[in-house]
């Protein structure tokens, strides 16, 4: 179809979006989607998620931190990121989900808020309530394999 | 800006990883806000020294009654800089309000907890601070969270109307559970806060901490009177 004149097409805002969930976590962008588009139309009705018509556009997710791209019509970022706020899980795997900054273009939107590929996670046994332990560890935050599953913890704790 | 949080024993996170995602959020501090019965980090004073945030030592006094919650709030009310009483029972929500030595009531509304104007207007009096509690507007879906978003709902126009002192918390039991102060005023807004109240709220448990820290202090003695150190 011939594209739209300039004054007619949608005017559109990007959410830089921080993702960290535990490091056994596997999330995919479709997953990511999905998840965007019932945390909107659960909390905002039909109406509103059709208004903020949010797509995942950018996604990277790699032991247990990512980011993503979140494109959202212009005026409709504050319902956005209280969708955002309200996603608490993508396929039962729970995320912390953080918009770090919002940009009018998608190169504006990486080259300020995101950083290249996050240095790689360090995996080593570690010494936590007087037990070892497997741990993957980066930049100073520590999660930690128990037998009820992964601890949060950092170099203070270890 | 403060959240108050749950740490490990009472979650997932322990208080440094807790602290560290409160500054990486833009967080000011956290309060330290597990169950009473959970038990407590012993860390927070080294962790305190370490990390870019306040931290400070609360406690959630839970109970089976009123008596039993009088015990507790007395015997925690000289030890932890915050109390707050574990809400969601008509019973203790009543106790809470009418105890002045309670700093916060949390999530009144939970289970089968009520609010009325009557509890409203003590808990001015008193000046215990009602929490909003935005943990199952993130955290659930369906008609769990209408009936919660109702209780909100109800519990906004009760605190509006006698102006009593309010928190804000998303009660964050694990690090992943956190959400930015900028996200929870979106979220207050959808859901019919104002964003100053939902920034208010968060910045009032800093406010109570520096309050009582102060009272803790050895030069207090009551509101108005201090003892001269020179």
């Amino acid at each position: 179809m011939k594209h739209l004149p300039k004054h007619l097409q949608p005017r559109w805002r990007y959410l830089a979006v921080a993702i960290e969930t535990w490091p056994d976590a596997d999330l995919d962008r479709r997953g990511l989607q999905r998840a965007v588009w019932y945390a909107t139309r659960n909390l905002l009705g039909d109406t509103d998620s059709a208004a903020a018509d949010m797509t995942v556009l950018r996604f990277n997710h790699d032991d247990g931190l990512g980011h993503a791209i979140v494109r959202v019509r212009r005026g409709h970022t504050g319902p956005a990121r209280a969708a955002l706020a309200c996603l608490d899980s993508v396929d039962d795997t729970p995320v912390g989900i953080r918009v770090i900054g919002t940009s009018g273009t998608v190169c504006a939107c990486e080259e300020k808020y995101i950083r290249g590929p996050a240095k790689g996670p360090e995996r080593r046994q570690v010494v936590f309530e007087n037990r070892d332990r497997d741990a993957v560890a980066r930049d100073g935050r520590v999660d930690v394999r128990t037998d009820d599953g992964f601890v949060g913890a950092t170099d203070l704790d270890i | 800006m403060y959240e108050a949080v749950h740490v490990r024993p009472d979650g997932p996170s322990t208080l440094a990883r807790q602290a560290r995602t409160a500054a990486d959020y833009g967080y000011d501090g956290i309060v330290v806000r597990n169950h009473g019965d959970e038990g407590s980090p012993d860390d927070i004073e080294t962790v305190k020294e370490r990390v870019d945030v306040d931290v400070v030592d609360g406690i959630e006094v839970r109970a089976d009654d009123p008596s039993q919650a009088s015990g507790l709030v007395g015997n925690y009310r000289s030890k932890r800089t915050v109390v707050v009483v574990h809400g969601g029972d008509r019973a203790i929500n009543r106790f809470a309000v009418e105890t002045p030595a309670v700093d916060v009531l949390a999530h009144p509304m939970a289970g089968d907890g009520d609010f009325n104007h009557v509890l409203a207007n003590a808990a001015a009096d008193n000046g215990v601070r009602v929490e909003f509690a935005l943990h199952p507007v993130v955290h659930d879906s369906g008609g769990s969270r209408v009936r919660r978003l109702r209780g909100l709902r109800k519990l906004r126009e009760l605190v509006d109307d006698a102006d009593a002192p309010y928190v804000v918390s998303a009660d964050p039991q694990s690090h992943l559970a956190f959400r930015a102060p900028r996200e929870l005023a979106a979220l207050g807004e959808t859901i019919g806060f104002d964003a100053t109240d939902v920034h208010t709220g968060l910045a009032e448990w800093g406010r109570l901490a520096a309050r009582n820290r102060d009272r803790l202090g050895d030069s207090y003695v009551e509101p108005g009177v201090r003892l001269d150190e020179s």
